[in-house]
């Protein structure tokens, strides 16, 4: 039922996870990914342990920026990959105009949520897709919505 | 009646007014062998070189306006030389490539042999720059159990976690001195001690700090030390290290540590002066030389040591 949360979330991006249930552990409405060497360090009052996946609020599922670094290493994971400045646009919690789109990759349809990738191929967050990207449309319209960025590391700390 | 209020009157003008303030402070650092003076900070950064090479970082850094000198005593350190940007805003540090932490700050954690493969305890871990260091340095191999008691800067070190995809760390919401109640032995142990600081890094130091404060964190201390000694393996090894520049919170500990635990000094190689061993005329062990005592400038000031089990 875990793994399930998680399968599903990366599953909007065309990729099928592959999690074992023994491996992932929950606590507070937070799912983590153990490996063999921390399992037997994990007790019922942890903190964090492992690799950190999101978190569940109100029934929503909250993904980590490792579970999207994990979904961005598989080959046919929906991305579309921007330059430095949009990619810094972007991190401010800007969304993307289609202009700023300089590739794409995978099957992006509108609605659909699309990992955002940097010049180095590197995941800032992911978006939905508010215009089809392949078809030919004004380049002035916002393309991705931004629905997560990793520039919410410097706004957590700003909540702190 | 009378004769206790004189008593409180003259306790609290011995600590609140003899013993605080900066000429009393800057007095003792003068028969300790340092002479004040003010003292200007250069920020540092680490990379993550489980994330990014070297070579890459420099060079994408550079682009955004950001000129790094290597710091010589550290393996991944860099001084920032000048920076049209914040160090701590750019997407490259959001992308956990590396790490904005004090160069000083980065000594404890090189002076463990080998940390590979190893189970580790971070003790008084938030809010996490050492943490993610061990990480780094073990390259995601072996655990490190991270524990601290407070909540919210338990919050800023798994931030730090995520953003540096740190995977081998457990944390929890412990008192260090509560640490053998997690019932594991640890190859490592990293006291970095909550201490005192100093003047370098805090402008109102010399106002806030009283030599009652100082013996307050020293105790802890030694409490954190002894614990820590509980949960080390037989050929473990503990580095202890602390932000002050005050003698009862290094030196004077590690000599309590000798004579009460079953630890000895250990050689390290590494910048800084030597432990001193003579402290306001008291006499310590001489192997207290053995530890690092970083007097600020161009670091904040710092204390670095590594204990190891005694061998008879």
């Amino acid at each position: 039922m875990r793994a399930k949360t998680v399968v599903d979330f990366a599953l909007q991006f065309g990729v099928k996870l592959s999690l074992n249930e023994e491996l992932l552990v929950q606590t507070d409405g937070r799912f983590f990914l153990l490996n063999s060497q921390i399992k037997s360090l994990v007790k019922d009052n942890f903190f964090y342990a492992g690799t950190f996946l999101g978190k569940v609020k109100n029934s929503k599922f909250f993904p980590s920026f490792t579970l999207l670094s994990m979904i961005a290493k598989q080959q046919e994971a929906n991305r579309i990959l921007v330059d430095r400045k949009v990619g810094w646009l972007f991190i401010c919690g800007r969304d993307i105009f289609k202009k700023g789109v300089m590739r794409t990759y995978g099957k992006i349809q509108r609605n659909s949520h699309v990992l955002v990738f940097n010049e180095f191929g590197e995941c800032l967050g992911f978006g939905r897709v508010l215009a089809g990207l392949e078809q030919q449309a004004d380049k002035n319209v916002v393309a991705v919505a931004n629905v997560l960025d990793v520039g919410d590391f410097l706004r957590r700390e700003r909540d702190l | 009646m009378v004769s206790f209020f004189c008593k409180v009157f003259i306790f609290l003008f011995f600590f609140l007014v003899l013993m605080s303030g900066r000429e009393f402070f800057v007095s003792r650092y003068e028969q300790l062998g340092w002479k004040y003076r003010p003292v200007k900070l250069r920020q540092a950064i680490r990379f993550n070189c489980a994330n990014i090479k070297s070579q890459d970082l420099i060079s994408r850094l550079s682009c955004l306006g950001l000129n790094l000198e290597k710091i010589s005593f550290l393996p991944h350190g860099y001084w920032v030389c000048d920076s049209s940007v914040s160090a701590g805003a750019t997407a490259e540090y959001l992308l956990g490539l590396y790490s904005v932490q004090e160069a000083a700050a980065q000594i404890p954690v090189i002076l463990f042999t080998d940390l590979k493969g190893k189970t580790v305890l971070d003790a008084s871990a938030a809010p996490g720059g050492k943490t993610v260091q061990l990480a780094d340095s073990m390259d995601n191999t072996g655990s490190i159990v991270a524990i601290d008691i407070n909540k919210r800067r338990l919050t800023a070190l798994t931030n730090h976690l995520e953003r540096c995809h740190v995977k081998n760390a457990v944390v929890y919401q412990i008192d260090a001195r509560n640490s053998p109640k997690l019932g594991l032995k640890f190859d490592c142990v990293l006291v970095d001690a909550p201490c005192s600081g100093n003047f370098a890094s805090d402008p109102m130091w010399f106002q806030n700090r009283t030599l009652q404060d100082v013996e307050r964190n020293a105790r802890v201390q030694r409490e954190m030390l002894m614990k820590a000694a509980e949960c080390l393996t037989d050929d473990g090894e503990i580095v202890y290290s602390t932000c002050s520049l005050e003698p009862e919170e290094n030196e004077l500990n590690i000599d309590w540590a000798l004579h009460r635990l079953d630890l000895q000094v250990a050689e390290i190689n590494c910048t800084g002066t030597p432990g001193l061993t003579n402290i306001f005329g008291k006499q310590l062990d001489p192997s207290v030389a053995c530890c690092r005592r970083f007097w600020p400038d161009p670091t904040q000031g710092f204390f670095v040591c590594k204990l190891v089990r005694r061998h008879t």
